[in-house]
């Protein structure tokens, strides 16, 4: 499978059919996997591909990263779950489909820290989203690198997530609020979250506009409500679920909770999942008139 | 620092009642950047008016707050005369301590009125510090118009408006123009003959060298704003050449095949080519598609033989013409609710009940009888005569709750076309009120009545059947208290005037309004009667409700004086309240531009100086653009605001609160 991605990379770049191929490397130690960014042929080797290449690395192809796009056409290594990421981005006019190639990667499940990984992928490790994955063959690829993987994903969703989000559904209204309030507390207003979502492309994100200034920007619980709820609601609808966020958040924010519940609702609202189909727009933005109304109340 | 004034308007009583206007003025006198309070009896009237230009003037102000009635009233007054005192009249607002405070407190100490009022005027300083000057947009205009409808209003109308020097496009459904008038007989209170009066003015409409007809045809889609609208029209396949045929009827003399006439309202046969009505405008015949065996199953063709010019073409495909123009006036006319809904006056099932349009055919000169008043079931001249009222009308269960308003007046010239035509006939007429408001027209009732012998019964018929070849009619004489049963040889129902079927579908297609009866809603019931809500825009006649002739032609030349006074200038102002994008930061993820409702915001894409694409933004269509802020509320990164309703004036009123 590294061989043959190495040799596709290899020859793209050679042809000159892109510029730079986004993937996945080793770091020094080798026990971590890094992004990296390959424009030589000769630098193809580097390339690699396992349960640890987590990361989603269509944030590269946002306008957050024009230095990445200065170097000519993309080629990106992408599991399934990240080629969701860049359907919406096409969605959304971000990226046209000709300025990308997508080496499209099969998988069988990535681990959900790197530093869990022991030498052999587990159940245990993997993260909710891949327990559920309907794209471990890519659906939107140039070229499909590896075996076909034969997996159906359960018919009730499973997994931590879902449990949880079951779980606060229970709860009243106020334990709701005191659930939150106490994860949002101890949010330190460092928008990793925003930096590594390649959905939060925005030029000038809400949180620093300051005429006026609608979200609070100090660590304050006022602040930090407006923040994350603010955050949750611009991903509605487009949000894939990738769960970089929660990975990225310093003080552990259970945001998969949060977003996978909006996912939830834009199923059961508009009978939409995002990062399917680039020619569909996220419910929010377009007006049908045969849109579900009894949830307005 | 800002430099505001506060004018507090008492309106009589109708504020001072319930806000002390003093304590107000004075309150608000001591917030940052007010330099000048006043309170004043009218603030609208011509000394009120002076007070806030000498002030402006004197105080040097650099924007105006007016708290006084709904800025529906009078914001255009006041910011009028602020730009007439050098304020530029975009730095004016108002706040609505009328509606919105003093009439809705009825607390006479003035306590809770007064607090209200202060807190709204303060929201609105607020808000006047942070606005801008904005000037209004010029939009160019197409001076070319479009009627949709060639019955007596669209004509009317149409011929208005290309007097005036107006290109004018009229699109027409059936085959002819005329509308409903052709059908119409002799017309109240004058009786004169319908056709005489109408068919000159549709010739002039033809000959018109400004009027262009679009007959058979029908509005497709409609795109753009005030000035500039396209339009596209479906030409509906005649399968006879326009530019070829002559109109000299050889084609319908020698076509075998019958089918029944919808100009005739089914008391009649047509051929399969034809043309509705001998005057028809213009004089072009057409193919009936679904019954010619030609066009279904390739027989026949004896027009196509006969037709000198070769005009006849059976393979014409139906067309989309665009057309530009800058205004529309609608006049789509009226259908007459179907009777089939009223079981027990037998409609459909006896013959001879038929409806009020239908008898108009029996009683015209050029109708299926000849003008002669035969009864459809057997051609027997009907020695007595039913005529029901209100059949639909203001009947809520069954019908519509509204007065159909022409029904008492024809019904009355109804029963006198009748008693001229059989003079030993008997009308009689059941009524619940009759209504007969308008020039010469309650006198025409009462000769109706008085002069023509016509029996008026106030009361409502239960039941209508068939016996030995009569129509029996029983109903209730209120007025004597009995009940009646007449036996009658004909039964005429006035049924209610009901919109256009597919009036509610154009609606959506121009973006107007309609009420719940499918009739179009005017921009004011009273003062602006002929205008809809969206610019550029008007009505004209029975779509908008039951309206008589008279009422229906003004109507037309109202709408037409409305083109023609926006058509006068090169250019279109209007308020600048428009979504503006912030090109540093828009992010072209087009979600404003799927979120348009008025499709205002189009793709812009900025090259450098080699040609080469180097992004993408939002673009708003000022002349498009409604000033809806949809846009600004979809926009993640905010990067949309609403000239007038900045996100920055919005917010400081708030906070001010």
């Amino acid at each position: 499978m590294e061989r043959e991605l190495r040799d596709t990379a290899r020859r793209l770049l050679e042809d000159k059919t892109v510029g730079v191929v986004v993937g996945y490397s080793w770091n020094r130690k080798k026990t971590r996997t890094t992004p990296v960014f390959v424009t030589k042929p000769e630098d193809a080797e580097r390339l690699i591909f396992n349960p640890l290449c987590v990361n989603n690395l269509s944030v590269y192809l946002t306008r957050k990263y024009p230095d990445v796009r200065a170097l000519g056409r993309i080629g990106i290594v992408a599991k399934g779950c990240d080629i969701r990421n860049i359907v919406v981005l096409m969605a959304e006019g971000q990226i046209q489909r000709e300025d990308i190639y997508i080496i499209g990667m099969t998988c069988s499940g990535v681990v959900y820290r790197q530093e869990l990984w022991e030498g052999e992928l587990k159940p245990e490790i993997m993260p909710t989203k891949c327990h559920n994955c309907d794209v471990r063959n890519p659906h939107l690829a140039d070229t499909v690198i590896g075996e076909r993987v034969s997996f159906t994903p359960p018919e009730t969703p499973q997994g931590v997530v879902f449990d949880r989000i079951r779980e606060i559904e229970g709860m009243s209204p106020s334990e709701r609020w005191e659930f939150w309030m106490g994860h949002f507390s101890r949010c330190i207003k460092c928008y990793a979250c925003r930096q590594v979502c390649s959905l939060c492309y925005c030029e000038r994100c809400i949180t620093d506009k300051n005429m006026p200034q609608w979200i609070e920007t100090s660590a304050h619980p006022r602040g930090n409500l407006a923040w994350n709820l603010i955050r949750a609601m611009h991903l509605f609808g487009r949000c894939t679920f990738c769960g970089e966020c929660e990975r990225a958040c310093p003080v552990n924010i259970p945001l998969n909770i949060l977003n996978q519940k909006l996912a939830m609702v834009a199923k059961e609202a508009f009978d939409y999942s995002s990062g399917y189909d680039p020619e569909v727009h996220p419910p929010l933005r377009v007006f049908d008139p045969e849109d579900r109304e009894d949830f307005i109340k | 620092m800002p430099r505001v004034g506060v004018f507090i308007c008492q309106c009589g009583n109708n504020i001072a009642s319930t806000v002390d206007t003093k304590k107000v003025a004075e309150e608000v006198a001591g917030l940052p950047g007010v330099v000048f309070t006043c309170d004043y009896k009218f603030m609208c009237s011509s000394p009120g008016q002076e007070m806030l230009k000498n002030a402006i003037k004197e105080h040097r102000l650099d924007s105006v707050v007016i708290s006084a009635c709904s800025p529906h009233m009078h914001e255009k007054t006041f910011r009028k005369a602020s730009e007439s005192a050098g304020l530029n009249p975009y730095r004016c607002e108002i706040a609505n301590i009328r509606e919105q405070c003093s009439w809705v407190h009825h607390d006479r100490t003035k306590k809770t009125g007064t607090i209200k009022s202060i807190d709204l005027t303060r929201m609105t300083i607020e808000r006047v510090k942070r606005s801008r000057s904005l000037t209004k947009i010029k939009i160019p205009i197409t001076k070319r118009a479009l009627v949709i409808g060639g019955g007596i209003a669209g004509i009317q109308s149409a011929l208005d408006m290309a007097d005036g020097g107006v290109e004018v496009i009229v699109v027409e459904r059936e085959p002819s123009i005329g509308g409903n008038m052709a059908r119409l007989s002799e017309t109240f209170p004058t009786m004169d003959c319908s056709q005489c009066i109408l068919t000159p003015k549709m010739v002039e409409a033809e000959l018109h060298e400004n009027i262009r007809l679009y007959t058979y045809s029908e509005v497709e889609r409609i795109d753009g704003y005030i000035g500039n609208f396209t339009v596209e029209i479906r030409k509906k396949a005649r399968y006879v050449d326009e530019e070829l045929c002559t109109g000299c009827g050889e084609c319908i003399e020698k076509c075998p095949f019958k089918s029944g006439s919808e100009f005739e309202l089914a008391l009649r046969n047509r051929k399969v080519i034809y043309t509705p009505f001998p005057q028809a405008v213009p004089n072009i015949p057409v193919i009936d598609a679904r019954n010619c065996p030609k066009i279904q199953k390739n027989k026949c063709g004896a027009c196509a033989i006969v037709c000198g010019p070769k005009a006849i073409d059976f393979s014409q495909k139906d067309r989309i013409v665009t057309e530009k123009v800058g205004a529309i006036v609608v006049a789509t006319g009226y259908e007459l609710m179907p009777n089939e809904r009223f079981g027990e006056y037998g409609y459909g099932r006896i013959k001879d009940v038929i409806n009020g349009l239908q008898f108009e055919r029996l009683a015209s000169s050029s109708g299926p009888t000849g003008g002669e008043i035969r009864r459809p079931s057997d051609g027997k001249v009907p020695k007595s005569v039913v005529f029901i009222q209100c059949v639909g009308s203001r009947d809520e269960k069954r019908g519509v709750p509204y007065c159909s308003k022409i029904c008492c007046m024809y019904t009355a010239k109804h029963t006198m076309l009748y008693k001229h035509k059989v003079h030993d006939g008997q009308a009689y007429v059941f009524y619940m009120d009759i209504r007969s408001g308008g020039k010469r027209y309650e006198e025409f009732v009462r000769r109706a009545i008085e002069h023509e012998g016509s029996m008026y019964l106030r009361g409502r018929v239960s039941r209508v059947y068939e016996r030995n070849g009569k129509v029996i009619v029983q109903g209730a004489d209120t007025l004597s208290g009995s009940q009646v049963e007449i036996e009658a040889d004909m039964v005429v129902l006035a049924t209610a005037i009901v919109a256009r079927s597919g009036a509610d579908t154009l609606a959506k297609k121009l973006g107007i309004g309609y009420d719940r009866y499918n009739f179009y809603n005017e921009y004011h019931p009273k003062l602006r009667p002929v205008e809809t809500t969206t610019a550029g825009i008007y009505l004209a006649g029975t779509c908008i409700g039951p309206m008589d002739i008279p009422d229906s032609v003004s109507q037309g030349s109202a709408a037409a004086s409305k083109v023609l006074s926006l058509f006068a200038g090169d250019e279109l102002a209007r308020e600048p309240q428009t979504a503006r994008v912030n090109t540093m930061t828009c992010n072209a993820c087009w979600d404003c531009l799927t979120a348009c409702p008025y499709s205002a915001i189009e793709r812009e894409e900025v090259k450098d100086r080699r040609g080469e694409t180097i992004r993408w933004l939002a673009r708003v269509n000022e002349g498009v653009c409604q000033g809806c802020g949809v846009c600004v509320a979809v926009c993640r990164s905010k990067s949309i605001d609403l000239n007038g309703y900045t996100d920055e004036e919005i917010y400081a009123a708030i906070n001010a609160f």
